[in-house]
């Protein structure tokens, strides 16, 4: 059979990474993929080594306009960890807070964004309305409803305030019950199973060989998650779970992300209570010579940072490695041998990248005539779902929820 | 100081000559060893104490390269870090791509920033550098000045 590329990428403007895919296809089967990175290669590392220990949160900040916070956290984690710095009680607490708030708002952002790309639209829009109010929140708590600079070495830039409490704890109340609907609705929709179990399976072995993080590798039935395994903030005081799911496929990656969200509330409410008034910060008074090691639980999975100082005010080396950097590379292990309608589903269900579907063509080798966009593989993806439906012959939880929330009557 | 498991294996049956051992604490501890010993360690801490590989961080120092390949044993709550130093000019260590995906764009990523070479990548084309940087230039190595723009 003929064989034809489809390139994918290199720039999608929405998420911190721009990759380029290569779909090797037959049909509409794929027999290889090839990735490579770099396009949106912003010399992080480099910039570095030019700000000092207390700019560096800022910077590291914006590697990422989602998990904004997870890469401040790693960086402190590292510093701390290098100097032997401890940090007050309040200021973990807070930590743990602003941290779970944007997992909460990622695992939304994704909710919706899955919904797009297998055709509920109605899903797609009100998991968004939804994710309004936590960012809403984090513009109450930093200012900012993204980019929250509440991160530095040593404690936390800003308290939380006693008057804010009532506001935030409503909040998780509407939150949580949004997330139920979702949860229910997804969980039992016969066309969800259909597009999704099964498909894109990333075996154990291939996760461990990988070494995925995050939600791709507790899809994968693997309990790990850097808040149970290397404890930060105040992680080891509150009481919450590690939520795997076996099977590997993408509901089993939907599934995690999905029961997540009950986890993040329950720590946000805990770290609430337990908070008690105090110090936010310790000083800092120089940092040593030496290295350190820190990570953080993103929503994505494992950020990584490693330091060493030699004694001045910057780093001489600050290593930088994001989730995805990890997760990207099992595409090879999960998309070959599946159809070009699912493999925008399966990169989506890592988590990514979902814009690079919009820049995706498709070419002929020999003529590099396009024959496919981007916009042609959603409508696959959603043509997928449509004819599911038809054969079934029947009403889903997901259209019935979809009706409810058009009346509005939630 | 740490009761770990792992790091009791690796201090008594890592294949390889030890330099030296540093516990930073509990958590953290810094193994080092020459650099020919590095695909039998890096085989020993996947396949017997079952650590995953977070990433190799590359620093270019005066006296050679130090690469440091951080692995997390999560059960036992503890970073190992196999630290080893090449040489200057013309870095080269054996590639554990051979064996270990995970390490794949690792070492694609440390020849581009920093031009270490690893003998036996199975792909070892470049990842992170666009495709009309200079060959060469690596941004992170002490030496890098920045590239003349055309």
């Amino acid at each position: 059979m003929k064989r034809t590329i489809v390139p994918l990428g290199p720039f999608h403007p929405l998420l911190e990474e721009a990759e380029c895919y290569k779909l090797y296809v037959e049909g509409e089967t794929v027999v290889d993929i090839d990735m490579r990175i770099g396009y949106m290669h912003r010399g992080i590392e480099k910039l570095s080594q030019s700000k000092t220990f207390d700019q560096v949160p800022f910077l590291v900040e914006r590697i990422c306009g989602i998990c904004s916070t997870s890469h401040p956290i790693a960086y402190v984690n590292a510093m701390e960890d290098l100097a032997g710095i401890q940090i007050p009680e309040r200021a973990q607490y807070i930590r743990n807070i602003i941290a779970e708030l944007e997992r909460l708002h990622s695992h939304f952002l994704w909710v919706g964004l899955a919904g797009h790309f297998i055709g509920y639209d109605t899903v797609f829009m009100w998991a968004w309305k939804y994710r309004e109010p936590i960012l809403d929140i984090c513009e109450l708590i930093s200012g900012n409803r993204n980019h929250y600079a509440m991160m530095k070495i040593g404690g936390v830039r800003r308290d939380l305030k006693e008057e804010d409490f009532p506001q935030i704890r409503s909040m998780l109340d509407g939150v949580e019950k949004a997330a139920n609907l979702f949860t229910g609705a997804v969980v039992d929709d016969p066309v969800i199973h259909a597009r999704t179990k099964g498909v894109g399976i990333l075996t154990k072995e291939d996760a461990i060989a990988y070494g995925t993080l995050g939600p791709t590798v507790r899809g994968s039935g693997i309990a790990d998650d850097i808040r149970r395994d290397d404890p930060y903030a105040a992680y080891n005081k509150v009481d919450w779970n590690v939520i795997t799911w076996e099977g590997g496929d993408v509901f089993a990656k939907a599934a995690v992300r999905l029961l997540e969200n009950f986890e993040s509330i329950k720590i946000i409410r805990q770290s609430l209570d337990q908070m008690r008034p105090g110090p936010i910060e310790t000083e800092v008074k120089a940092i040593p010579p030496g290295e350190g090691v820190g990570h953080a639980e993103a929503p994505r999975g494992e950020v990584f940072h490693y330091v060493r100082s030699d004694g001045s005010s910057s780093p001489v080396r600050h290593k930088v490695r994001a989730p995805s950097f990890s997760n990207i590379p099992s595409f090879k292990a999960t998309c070959v041998g599946e159809t070009i309608a699912d493999v925008a589903l399966i990169s989506a269900a890592v988590d990514p990248c979902y814009c690079c579907t919009e820049r995706m063509a498709v070419v002929e080798r020999r003529t590099d005539n396009v024959l496919m966009t981007g916009a042609d593989l959603v409508r696959m993806s959603r043509e997928r779902t449509k004819q599911i439906k038809a054969d079934l012959g029947q009403e889903t939880p997901l259209d019935k929820l979809a009706k409810r929330l058009q009346k509005g009557d939630l | 100081m740490s009761n770990s498991a792992a790091l009791a294996a690796v201090k008594e049956k890592l294949p390889v000559k030890i330099i030296e051992i540093v516990e930073h604490n509990p958590a953290r501890a810094y193994v080092y060893i020459e650099p020919e010993g590095i695909v039998e360690a890096s085989r020993f801490m996947f396949e017997q104490c079952k650590g995953r590989l977070a990433t190799v961080s590359g620093v270019d120092t005066r006296s050679g390269i130090d690469l440091l390949y951080h692995w997390m044993f999560a059960r036992d709550h503890q970073f190992i870090m196999i630290k080893t130093k090449i040489k200057k000019p013309f870095p080269e260590i054996d590639s554990i791509a051979t064996f270990l995906p995970a390490a794949n764009w690792i070492e694609r990523e440390l020849n581009d920033i920093l031009g270490v070479v690893f003998r036996g990548h199975p792909d070892p084309r470049r990842i992170l550098m666009a495709d009309d940087w200079p060959e060469g230039v690596h941004p992170l190595a002490r030496d890098f000045e920045g590239i003349d723009k055309e």
